[in-house]
């Protein structure tokens, strides 16, 4: 009786002191926070930022810290998040020769932000040198050349310029480049190799954002660290996978809330226009957190601590019907909006074209890859495992893009499931009922889902006799062994850096091969040919005619399985206003407002 | 006692050498380029980062250089792979909040453990000590993971919901800031760490009290505990003086072994209440092959563990004359 008195007197000292302490807690944590009138909590799923240098960072992560304090010269709208405007320009650039020769316009007054690294440490004006010194950066690889694959064979004399300098014993960032030219304080020109249509939507990316020469010199390694930009937020706190504190940007630049026509009807009822016209950031302070696990992501938002989240895949049917996929009644009375966003994704079970095997351009492997996409049925899958939420489709080009087959559908893919047509293929390929196939390897990244997709996938393929060998590995080693061309089946997903089908063709280009963007190793001078004719080409239906084109020789080919874009659904909490999350791009963070009487 | 301890350190130095040796082997058994480029790298850029990380030189020569490194440690200027920053700058910022989790974790696990332990023991056979060791087992058989998704559940958001003030809070949010020692702050403590205290110690206590059960079981059968109660002894007495102190060795022994995780920290818990500690640290450099951080924090630990079991030996001859140090 002794002990448990013990272990009951213990536990009851600590609630009891834990419960006296409250109060002396909650002022504590006051405390810390700086005085700040409006202050916004957001997560970041995941453990956030490498890097908030724009030049060494790739992924959403490092793109949703820099646009916080870097700005690009031009950037996608809030409101219609696929086009794009100015942000650091005046005006959109223009063009009179077809797109080979840009012209620029600077936005006047812009300064980057006050810091140390300026003499009286007052910011100064954005010039266009500062347009050409973050460009040439890119290719420095004092950088690890990250990026550099953005703007690689763009700019007229600029690869020559980086070839040059980084053999040279030191990057001179004054030697000159053919294509970069000053007009005047505000103006430039950039005369392009050839017209590159995606050049513009490099010139909204994060990596191609204006820093000052200065910073980066007076920082040396830890530029990384220190972020001077001209955005509308200024670094005051980085925990790396933990936390990233910034406050409002005094001196921001004219930048105003989109205007009421701007947002479609649907956006004018969940009243997103009611800032139309004003000066922004609204908020004082924006304190992001880092989750690697869901399950703190989500109590915190439940606690309303957080202005919105993702819903994660285990904790949707907690918010969401099952089966309307509304949100549900708690949900609803606590006034928080849901919100989805079909992902430009394209996620796909590629095959390798020069793996013994399954790869090769014969009719007899093209048909044996044929059989097993005819007998894999993502419907299924989609179905089972993630409650019918993505959407299946054939082609590389997701939903919404020049390109994509309408319905999703085309007729030259072997879409499963299909099990005569899976057959017929098998014996085409010369493994009638699958006799002397041998197992189909298969390399996917280890996790729960993934284990369990597989299982699926292979009881798919056992109904025809194919075997099938998924092989689990961590992230890094899967990059590792597709890079090397050792998988003859691989897992793997593609976010389209902009929204331009293009971006997911140059997956199929042949000289984007491993360890390049082209994983599956597809290699089709045809093919090739027109991926270089249509990077010149700006929208049109002629250009679309050759993306179908494209589209259904890789389908003909049958080059992977697949494929399925997500759909992301958020939750918004009532106190955070004019928000609607895009993955677009993240600069919108400046839009946000909250309403702390509704906390 | 000096010679013994700088024999004793001299004759650790090769397995030392060796765990580094070992653990840097393991590493490069995959490479950590393609993890840091992802899935667009040219082989241009892959060739580059390669001979950034040193990665081309034999390894022999990147295991000198890693030990030449750590010997002028008062100058060690290793940088993170993944984040950049210097390493030295990494640890001694993780430390500090895993130590706020830590040292509390281990001095009430040991308290509340021995005394369970000796009231176990005292009633052995009984119902009561049936009863403490049947929870003991079933605390040992549930996954740590349950004991933090169950405690951040119940002990942290639950409450929140229909208690106002409810101070333990789910998980560190941003306004911890920088500071290595804002954990240290006693209203902080209890807002974030009181509950991973408490999750830890409930994980710990099965364990260790099982272990303390046996160790305070053999000791009652000793001669001298009989005879302390012929003498006419309390038992209160025979329990917290005579038997305690002569099964200081195998008490020692269980504690010393934990001391280097005082710095280490705790992974899952340090993930899960976003605890900016070393545990956490540790598996960001193992997920990111931050072949740096990793092979200073092998070196770090095996130092401590090195440095443990040599004041363990120490510490047996403080407690126990009977022990000589030769």
């Amino acid at each position: 009786m002794r002990a448990s008195k013990l272990v009951g007197t213990v536990a009851s000292a600590m609630t009891a002191a834990a419960l006296m302490v409250a109060p002396a807690a909650a002022g504590g944590a006051a405390e810390t926070a700086r005085a700040a009138d409006k202050v916004v909590q957001l997560p970041i799923r995941t453990d956030g930022p490498k890097s908030l240098d724009p030049v060494e960072g790739s992924t959403t992560y490092d793109n949703m810290a820099c646009v916080q304090f870097y700005e690009t010269l031009l950037t996608n709208k809030y409101a219609s998040p696929m086009e794009m405007e100015p942000l650091l320009l005046a005006e959109m650039p223009v063009s009179e020769d077809g797109g080979k020769t840009w012209r620029f316009r600077l936005k006047e007054g812009v300064r980057f932000h006050d810091n140390q690294c300026f003499p009286g440490g007052k910011g100064r004006v954005v010039t266009p040198d500062d347009v050409f010194y973050s460009l040439k950066r890119i290719g420095d690889d004092e950088y690890k050349l990250e990026n550099w694959w953005l703007l690689s064979g763009t700019i007229l004399g600029f690869d020559e310029y980086v070839e040059a300098q980084n053999t040279a014993d030191e990057f001179d960032y004054d030697a000159p480049v053919p294509g970069f030219r000053t007009l005047s304080s505000t103006e430039f020109e950039i005369e392009l190799t050839k017209p590159v249509y995606r050049f513009l939507y490099i010139l909204g990316m994060f990596q191609t954002s204006v820093v000052p020469r200065e910073a980066v010199e007076f920082y040396g390694e830890d530029f990384s660290r220190n972020p001077v930009g001209t955005g509308p937020f200024i670094l005051d706190t980085w925990v790396p996978k933990q936390s990233l504190t910034a406050d409002a940007n005094p001196n921001y630049h004219e930048v105003f809330y989109p205007a009421r026509d701007e947002w479609s009807r649907e956006d004018r009822r969940a009243r997103l226009h009611r800032a139309a016209g004003k000066q922004v950031p609204f908020v004082d302070r924006i304190e992001f957190t880092m989750f690697a696990e869901d399950q703190p992501l989500w109590l915190e938002f439940n606690k309303g601590n957080l202005g919105y989240t993702e819903v994660p895949e285990d904790y949707f049917t907690e918010a969401f019907d099952r089966s309307s996929r509304e949100l549900k009644e708690e949900y609803l009375r606590q006034d928080i909006r849901a919100h989805a966003n079909q992902l430009l994704d394209f996620t796909f079970r590629g095959f390798n074209m020069e793996d013994e095997l399954l790869g090769g351009y014969t009719e007899e492997k093209r048909a044996l890859r044929r059989a097993i996409s005819y007998a894999i049925d993502l419907d299924e899958i989609n179905e089972t495992f993630y409650n019918g939420r993505r959407f299946v489709y054939d082609g590389p080009i997701p939903p919404g893009l020049d390109g994509h087959p309408e319905g999703g559908r085309a007729e030259a893919a072997a879409r499963g499931r299909n099990i005569a047509k899976a057959r017929e293929m098998l014996v085409a390929a010369g493994y009638p009922d699958g006799e002397g196939l041998p197992p189909i390897r298969f390399y996917t990244a280890q996790n729960t889902i993934n284990n369990a997709v597989s299982e699926m996938v292979k009881r798919q393929l056992e109904e025809v006799n194919i075997k099938f060998e998924p092989i689990f590995l961590d992230f890094s080693t899967l990059i590792e062994t597709v890079n090397k061309k050792k998988s003859p089946m691989f897992g793997f997903a593609w976010s389209s850096d902009y929204p331009d089908g293009e971006n997911n063709l140059a997956l199929f280009y042949g000289p984007n091969e491993s360890p390049g963007s082209n994983h599956y190793n597809y290699k089709n001078p045809e093919y090739d040919a027109l991926y270089e004719q249509i990077l010149t080409m700006p929208p049109s239906s002629e250009r679309t005619a050759i993306y179908e084109k494209m589209r259904d020789m890789v389908l003909h080919d049958c080059v992977y399985v697949g494929g399925m874009a997500r759909e992301r659904f958020y939750l918004i909490q009532p106190w955070l206003l004019n928000c609607k999350p895009t993955e677009r791009y993240y600069g919108w963070f400046k839009y946000l407002d909250v309403d702390d009487s509704k906390r | 006692m000096w010679n013994y301890i700088v024999r004793r350190t001299l004759y650790n130095i090769p397995v030392f050498l060796a765990i580094i040796f070992v653990v840097m082997a393991a590493l490069r058994v995959n490479d950590p380029v393609s993890a840091q480029l992802g899935k667009n790298a040219s082989q241009e850029q892959v060739d580059l980062l390669t001979q950034e990380y040193g990665l081309d030189d034999p390894f022999v020569v990147q295991y000198w250089d890693f030990l030449k490194g750590l010997a002028t440690i008062w100058n060690y200027d290793a940088r993170s792979w993944d984040q950049g920053l210097p390493v030295s700058e990494m640890i001694a910022k993780a430390i500090p909040p895993s130590m706020a989790v830590t040292i509390p974790t281990l001095a009430m696990t040991a308290l509340i453990s021995i005394c369970v332990g000796l009231v176990s023991a005292a009633n052995r056979g009984r119902g009561l000590d049936r009863s403490l060791m049947f929870v003991a087992v079933i605390g040992m058989s549930i996954s740590v993971l349950v004991y933090i998704i169950i405690g951040q559940y119940f002990g942290a958001f639950r409450p929140s919901q229909n208690i106002d003030g409810w101070p333990f809070q789910v998980t560190v949010d941003a306004s911890a800031g920088e500071s290595a020692f804002f954990f240290f702050s006693p209203a902080n403590w209890i807002s974030y760490c009181m509950l991973p205290v408490m999750i830890n110690v409930v994980v710990a206590l099965g364990y260790d009290t099982r272990f303390y059960r046996a160790v305070m079981v053999e000791e009652s059968q000793r001669d001298y505990i009989r005879t302390a109660r012929a003498k006419g002894a309390s038992r209160a007495r025979v329990m917290f003086i005579h038997m305690l102190k002569n099964a200081m060795i195998p008490i020692i022994t269980r504690i010393m072994i934990s001391l280097p995780f005082i710095i280490t920290g705790s992974i899952l818990v340090e993930v899960y209440f976003g605890i900016p500690g070393m545990g956490r640290t540790l598996i960001n450099a193992i997920n990111a092959k931050d072949f740096p951080v990793i092979q200073t924090f092998t070196a770090l630990f095996t130092a401590l563990f090195i440095a443990s079991n040599i004041l363990t030996d120490v510490l047996y001859a403080l407690v126990d004359p009977r022990v000589r140090l030769q």
